[in-house]
């Protein structure tokens, strides 16, 4: 794609920070351009997106994956081995180990950008991105904190670009399953949603461990591995190990970082981007008015092993408000009463209850069934009223080939409210006290302490405007 | 003790037998099972008319005998030294030290066998002792006719506690469970203004207690520390399965580990759901269902929810009990104003048809203002252990005696039961289906491993 006017001011030797400021006070010129020239072919040759990853490891691998059909000209992670399977799986992209980095001098290559990194990670890099014009698809959570989601939203809606949250359940049948037996009046009027996941685990099974202190003194930091790089925006801390839960050791590195408030969002961040999405879409859900929280012990640095987060949700439109119950490592919803004994509620999960019945599915916005089995015999299946997506990725490359931000379904213009939604639920978690929300001024009314969480300290070189 | 003891006692092992659920021709199991009120009650009766067993006249002083003296129990004995103390047992003697300085007359002990066996002048005994020794202790004191104040929860598993009130009203002696909160004003309120109707028919009641205990939610050590000269750990241990000592069990810190007590629930569950059973008129419960932040063989969750669902009992519709534990609450509700806070850190909210009540008082604040309160109908104690001294002594049953606190705790340790179960649940799809009056699960039989405690040889009740 061509981006003259952010080429040139990329060329005119400004630093990045000049550079990523300059970058948004052109933003409207690039989005123009690509409508009006109707560049849906890409800009290569072949027709094929030319994608850059950040974060390749992990979930990142799949996300590269994903999007394979298209041209892998840059990869960028922080731990070498972790990405080693990927960089293997595509020997013709350059190899970076820093973002900031790769986005400067593949800013001419590069049309889009697949972030699979951390969550703290998430919005430094996606908006960098964005203002440099790139579409960008995301992991989920989409941000790690309210603030950020808020930017993201926004510098995706100023840029025009096509984004997409990794909340791949969003493009499944079972997430328009849920609207279209809602919207046919299947349970009636829904003013309650309870929504649940097993994870970060209990005591005893541990996804990844929470509710721990950090842990004194350092490790060697593994081969491979630039933890400064690694710890990004966050405040610089040793390399440490910590206990996993199950009587071994963990590092921040991989994968149990979700715990801890500065890299992770918790289960919450980590699921109920997956199975409150019925929810969000299918009721049309956005701020919440008030979130409580009741958790187990909350230490300084990590969620409580354990936690019920309450969301209030005003009445909008035609729609009576809503109370959505969050669960999680190993608080569940009471059984329903009319749910078949032997009937699993599972590990991850949503309920929806209806004054006229009960919709109940499990983790990623899956298939849905009225309850108990009787009343889904009795009615069948909602006629399919939404289109069907070609898939999560797929869908947003078309998206960004069509440069129609609105078909990529969970897009920034959705998942950024979501997430935001979400995440007030967090606030709710470290104040432990009810927290009403005023979304419009981004502030609690009643606990103006939300405000040290609402946004974060940002290491030099990571800011975001 | 003197005659009358025999014929108390027969006249209460009649009654007993008329009362005891599922033998009964008159009434049917349901109406049982419907209420523990209609349970006491009915044993009540025969008692008091009879002045019941074994009783020193008002105008003497008992003797007692403190069984576990060093934590609780030294506030028990402290609330009864009206009376004779006469000997204090404990086998922990640097925690108990200070306690038998208090009582130089008492004689000491270490082991309430051979004190009870030993010390003949004793008339009634106070336990305090942990959980997993409260039935034993209890039982060999009932049979030989001592009155007994026990501690809750009233025993360690559900067979216990059914063994025990059944001894206890055969015996014909006078107990309380030491559940003392029962004693107070804001427990009778509250049934009164749900009899009253203050907040029309009650479906649904939250109970929760953010109390610290023990260490929750951990496995068991492998050091294996020197026993303390101090410490009879073989006393101590009593009926549970052999373990070498650590001092991560006591004092006090046993109450998070199965063998020993009973999790939160367990220690303050009969307390916090004592006057949701009489407001409600609770008996047993249909199903119990638990989740909670990881449960092992070892020690209780750090955080758990148990739900119990009863069915319709006299005039009162079915109801589910939500009980949270470990910082779970249940939801705020609305009718609370801003800024109050929502209950102390043991309370209860009852949600009925037409108000809501937080603790004893309905919410939100003018709505309690403007209640016209209905008349006291229900005596008040003139204490709770006075209640029991005043039993002992032939006065009318203590209001918690173990006709009551036996059903009570029984369905508190269905929780436990439950809890336990709680993955098998999880990954059947099920809640635990309760046969109470027969002590059990009837949809899950692994469960019932839970009901009675396998006792260490040399054991028994």
């Amino acid at each position: 794609m061509k981006h003259a006017s952010k080429t040139k001011a990329n060329a005119s030797g400004l630093s990045r920070r000049e550079f990523v400021g300059a970058a948004a006070a052109v933003a409207a010129f690039t989005y123009v351009p690509k409508r009006v020239l109707g560049q849906a072919g890409g800009s290569s040759a072949n027709n094929k997106l030319n994608i850059a990853g950040i974060g390749v490891g992990g979930r990142g691998a799949s996300d590269i994956d994903g999007v394979s059909s298209e041209n892998i000209v840059a990869l960028c992670d922080v731990d070498l081995k972790r990405a080693a399977g990927t960089f293997k799986k595509h020997p013709d992209a350059k190899v970076y180990r820093d973002f900031r980095v790769m986005l400067e001098k593949e800013a001419n290559n590069i049309d889009a950008v697949v972030i699979g990194a951390p969550d703290h990670i998430h919005a430094p890099a996606a908006i960098m991105a964005m203002e440099m014009g790139k579409h960008v698809y995301c992991e989920k959570p989409m941000a790690h904190t309210v603030y950020e989601a808020r930017r993201m939203t926004e510098v995706a809606a100023e840029t025009g670009v096509v984004t997409q949250m990794g909340n791949q359940g969003h493009a499944g049948e079972g997430l328009r399953l849920y609207w279209e037996f809602i919207h046919d009046g299947a349970i009636g009027t829904v003013r309650e949603v309870h929504v649940w996941s097993d994870r970060a685990g209990t005591k005893e099974r541990p996804w990844w461990p929470q509710g721990i202190d950090r842990p004194e003194g350092s490790v060697p930091v593994p081969d491979g591995l630039d933890w400064d790089l690694w710890l990004g925006p966050a405040q610089w801390r040793p390399f440490a190990k910590f206990p996993n839960g199950r009587g071994g050791e963990a590092t921040y590195v991989p994968f149990n970082w979700r715990g801890w408030w500065d890299f992770g969002c918790g289960a919450l961040g980590d699921m109920a981007v997956h199975n409150a999405d019925p929810a969000f879409f299918a009721l049309d859900l956005d701020a919440p008015t008030a979130v409580e929280a009741e958790t187990s012990e909350l230490k300084d640095e990590t969620l409580p092993i354990s936690n019920i987060i309450r969301f209030e949700f005003p009445a909008k439109g035609s729609r009576p408000a809503v109370k959505m119950t969050w669960y999680d490592g190993g608080n569940l919803p009471e059984r329903p009463a009319d749910l078949e004994e032997g009937r699993r509620m599972g590990g991850n999960g949503i309920l929806f209850i209806g004054d006229k019945g009960k919709l109940m599915g499990g983790s990623h916005a899956g298939v849905p069934r009225l309850i108990p089995e009787t009343a889904m015999k009795d009615y069948g299946k909602p006629p399919k009223t939404l289109p069907r997506s070609p898939g999560h990725h797929k869908e947003w490359i078309d998206a960004c080939k069509a440069g129609d931000p609105k078909s990529a379904k969970s897009g920034f213009w959705y998942a950024g409210p979501f997430t935001e939604a979400l995440l007030v639920g967090n606030l709710a978690v470290r104040l432990q006290k009810r927290v009403e929300w005023d979304a419009q001024a981004m502030r609690s009314p009643n606990c103006p302490e939300a405000d040290n969480y609402i946004t974060k300290f940002y290491r030099a070189g990571y800011t975001i405007m | 003790m003197n005659k009358a003891t025999r014929i108390g006692k027969g006249a209460s092992q009649r009654s007993a037998r008329n009362d005891s659920i599922g033998t009964s021709n008159h009434i049917s199991r349901r109406d049982l099972v419907g209420t523990l009120a209609s349970l006491a009650a009915l044993t009540i009766v025969p008692r008091h008319v009879l002045g019941g067993a074994g009783h020193t006249p008002p105008s003497e002083k008992l003797n007692i005998a403190g069984i576990g003296i060093g934590g609780r129990g030294q506030g028990d004995l402290h609330e009864c030294n009206s009376e004779n103390i006469v000997a204090l047992c404990d086998v922990d003697e640097a925690y108990a030290g200070k306690v038998f300085d208090t009582y130089p007359k008492a004689r000491k002990w270490t082991d309430y066998r051979k004190m009870l066996d030993e010390q003949r002048d004793i008339d009634a005994v106070i336990i305090a002792t942990p959980d997993h020794t409260h039935a034993v202790i209890s039982m060999a004191a009932i049979k030989r006719g001592k009155h007994v104040y026990c501690e809750k929860p009233l025993a360690h598993s559900i067979w216990e506690c059914r063994q025990v009130a059944e001894a206890a009203r055969e015996a014909g002696v006078a107990t309380q469970l030491g559940n003392q909160g029962q004693a107070s004003e804001e427990n009778r309120l509250v049934s009164e203004f749900i009899w009253d109707g203050a907040i029309g028919p009650v479906h649904e009641v939250h109970a929760w207690s953010n109390r610290y205990i023990s260490p929750r939610g951990i496995g068991r050590p492998k050091e294996t520390p020197p026993v303390p000269k101090t410490l009879n750990w073989d006393l101590w241990l009593g009926p549970a399965k052999q373990r070498p000592y650590h001092p991560c069990y006591l004092p006090f810190s046993w109450r998070g580990w199965w063998d020993f007590g009973t999790g939160v629930l367990g220690d303050i569950g009969c307390h916090q759901l004592d006057p949701v059973f009489r407001a409600l008129k609770l008996g047993y419960p249909t199903t119990v269902e638990a989740c909670s932040s990881g449960v092992n063989d070892e020690t209780a969750p750090l955080s758990s929810i148990v739900r119990f669902q009863f069915p319709a009992r006299a005039g009162m519709p079915p109801l589910t009990l939500s009980w949270y534990d470990g910082a779970l609450m249940p939801e705020r509700p609305d009718e609370l104003e801003e800024g109050r806070k929502f209950g102390n850190p043991d309370d209860n909210l009852f949600i009925g048809e037409k108000g809501k009540m937080l603790g004893h008082r309905l919410i939100p604040e003018p709505k309690m203002k403007a209640y016209d309160r209905p008349a006291k109908s229900i005596p008040r104690s003139p204490g709770h252990h006075k209640e029991w001294l005043n039993a002992c002594k032939g006065g009318p049953p203590a209001r918690a005696n173990f006709d009551w606190a036996g059903p009570l705790t029984e369905v508190v340790l269905m929780g436990n039961v439950a809890l336990r179960m709680e993955k098998q649940l999880y990954e059947k799809g099920l809640k635990l289906r309760m046969d109470g009056p027969n002590m059990r699960v009837t949809n899950l039989p692994e469960a019932n491993r839970y009901i009675r405690d396998e006792y260490r040889d040399g054991w028994t009740l």
